[in-house]
């Protein structure tokens, strides 16, 4: 059966692997250089408050491999997409539309093994490829990640945080929870609807749907978010005031907390009530946060730290796991339950 | 053990319609057993069920004298042809043929071999570029080079030419005698039936309608012609299976045990054909007392 399936699964791993290899001679191509920018700009090495000033220097310079970083991203976010359409959807449709279920499931060979060398062995391929574009993209990137962190100045299209929502998605450990999930996602729908291209499109929408409710719904909850109220102006903020002194406040990077992940900011009084409005300040565009702060406005944030970066991320990838797993079981359950 | 196929009371529904109701019968081992009905009559649901590619909804069905292949043990006993005959398009018949070298434990690689090289084709060509004879040939070949007690075929021969059709029956008429098979195959073309098979199970709408070695059918059926009498007066044990009457003559297909010595009547013979055509008339009756027959209330 190892065989038979590798021998149908042939043009889609080779396919994975061209791309896989095309994505790293593009990032071995541009990567030694990236790596030299940030030693030139003098990040590597650097002291104290030395370090800002090199690191936004060093984003500024990579700049011009935005490009190559959205590319990146694009690929990573995107690739769970594809193996769940392309392999996971089509892997039991295809036999059954071209009717050659019923001649693999009439070989000596139990319709339970079947499945279960068709799955582990394109579901290990689809966690290799999103594996291998991970691993090389998070190569690429270690110096804009590193300098990221160290940076003053936040508006630099590189710099974004570890916890961004296409950046968090496209590093580290996810992709491959995702590519497994998308994988048996597919595989599961295909064998519900058992012909592929609706099963293509409901893989794609439920896949995008779980893909927009994580960040938004789920990863900001993982873990019990921390909570601190610091001072207007300590905090790199923006904050805008109307005519009747109502305000709104938006925090962008907590003090001391490079990379952390802001979930909400609340303006609140001395007593650590809430505000909105500050009549006082009504008129004062220019000097917006130096009035709230006389006003005794201080900001209540609620975030996750930097150091739970790597508990989101494996806990996050051990939650697609499960799922994908009771999808597989389920697949096997349904497969005998009602013989097709 | 004297029955490949058994089944009592055997239904299978899809949501709610009964592809298959109520059927009952057994299908002797030793032969080559063609079914034959109209289409929907269940046959390729009982087909199905009797290779394990579906569960039944009510009844039971042993075949081989055991469950329907599902576990290693009883799918290596039976081979099985599936309708239109699938085949992987992008293999070729050597991949083919690796495919059943790797999935059965029973494979028979020299037998598989020489079948293919009969074939003329080149063992690389992909088996989405031959023609349905060939790629029917290479999908029996699996199902026999499997060595299987008991094949299953479904409609084999439907989509083929009839030079391919009889070229087929014939290589698989070989093959059940070399290998000592017991053969179910099912058709609606009940002539290319009369060819290869020594048993015949007519089943209309999940009903056995008639069943018996085909000698013994031939022989128990015969057409009567005379002056026209309807109803026809006939000697006990003799049943009217289908009547035509015209003006001055009628014409009754019927079955009986004994020799039909009625001077009013001019006996003739009736070809396989003719009977079961006449079988599967809705009204024909319900057949009960042949000794292989499947009693289906």
């Amino acid at each position: 059966m190892t065989w038979l399936t590798w021998r149908q699964f042939r043009p889609q791993t080779a396919a994975a692997l061209a791309a896989l290899a095309a994505f790293a001679v593009l990032l071995a191509v541009t990567g030694p250089h990236l790596a030299s920018l940030y030693q030139t700009d003098g990040v590597t090495g650097c002291r104290g408050a030395g370090c800002g000033q090199a690191a936004n220097n060093f984003l500024s310079d990579a700049g011009r491999y935005q490009v190559v970083y959205a590319l990146g991203v694009a690929v990573i976010v995107l690739a769970p997409a594809i193996i769940g359409l392309f392999w996971g959807a089509p892997l039991i449709t295809r036999e059954f539309e071209t009717g050659t279920f019923r001649l693999a499931w009439t070989q000596t060979i139990t319709r339970t093994r079947w499945l279960a060398t068709k799955l582990a062995l394109a579901g290990l391929a689809a966690i290799g490829v999103s594996l291998g574009f991970s691993l090389t993209f998070g190569w690429w990137t270690a110096p804009i990640g590193q300098a990221a962190r160290l940076a003053t100045d936040s508006s630099f299209p590189l710099g974004m945080g570890p916890f961004s929502l296409l950046a968090f998605d496209a590093h580290g450990i996810v992709p491959v929870g995702y590519a497994a999930f998308a994988f048996t996602l597919g595989v599961t729908v295909g064998l519900l609807l058992r012909r592929t291209i609706p099963a293509m499109a409901l893989t794609l929408a439920i896949f995008a749907a779980a893909q927009v409710a994580m960040p938004l719904a789920v990863r900001p909850h993982l873990f019990p978010a921390e909570h601190t109220t610091v001072a207007v102006g300590s905090v790199d903020a923006t904050a805008h005031v109307s005519g009747n002194g109502s305000f709104s406040l938006g925090v962008r990077e907590l003090a001391g907390q490079p990379g952390a992940w802001v979930l909400s900011a609340q303006a609140v009084n001395a007593a650590g009530q809430p505000v909105s409005s500050v009549p006082a300040c009504a008129g004062q565009a220019q000097h917006t946060q130096s009035c709230l702060a006389s006003q005794g406005v201080q900001i209540g944030v609620t975030y996750q730290p930097t150091t739970r970066y790597w508990a989101i991320q494996w806990t996050e990838t051990a939650i697609y796991l499960v799922i994908a797993l009771a999808l597989a079981g389920f697949c096997f359950w349904r497969l005998n339950l009602r013989r097709s | 053990m004297t029955e490949v196929i058994e089944t009592a009371g055997l239904g299978k529904r899809y949501r709610d319609v009964w592809a298959l109701s109520d059927c009952t019968l057994s299908v002797p081992a030793g032969h080559v057993v063609g079914l034959v009905g109209p289409n929907g009559a269940g046959k390729t649901t009982l087909l199905s069920l009797a290779s394990g590619l579906l569960a039944p909804s009510t009844g039971t069905i042993s075949v081989l004298g055991g469950p329907p292949p599902t576990g290693p043990a009883q799918l290596a006993r039976v081979g099985f042809l599936a309708q239109d005959a699938p085949v992987y398009a992008g293999l070729s018949i050597a991949e083919h043929l690796k495919l059943g070298a790797r999935l059965n434990p029973r494979w028979d690689a020299g037998l598989a071999r020489a079948r293919i090289s009969r074939l003329d084709v080149d063992p690389r060509r992909k088996a989405g570029k031959l023609s349905g004879g060939q790629r029917a040939q290479v999908a029996l070949t699996l199902a026999i080079a499997k060595r299987p007690e008991l094949l299953i075929l479904d409609e084999p021969v439907a989509s083929l030419d009839p030079l391919a059709r009889r070229q087929f029956l014939q290589d698989l008429m070989e093959a059940a005698s070399e290998q000592e098979l017991s053969v179910v195959l099912s058709s609606h073309l009940i002539g290319d039936m009369e060819r290869v098979c020594d048993y015949l199970i007519v089943l209309v709408a999940s009903r056995v309608r008639a069943a018996g070695p085909v000698d013994d059918l031939l022989a128990t059926h015969h057409l009567l012609t005379g002056p026209r009498q309807d109803p026809p007066r006939l000697p006990a044990g003799v049943r009217v299976i289908s009547a035509s009457h015209t003006d001055r003559q009628s014409t009754l297909l019927v079955h009986a045990t004994e020799p039909v010595l009625n001077p009013a009547w001019t006996v003739s013979g009736v070809g396989l054909e003719d009977m079961a055509l006449a079988y599967m008339r809705q009204d024909a009756p319900l057949s009960r007392d042949h000794h292989h027959l499947g009693v289906c209330k």
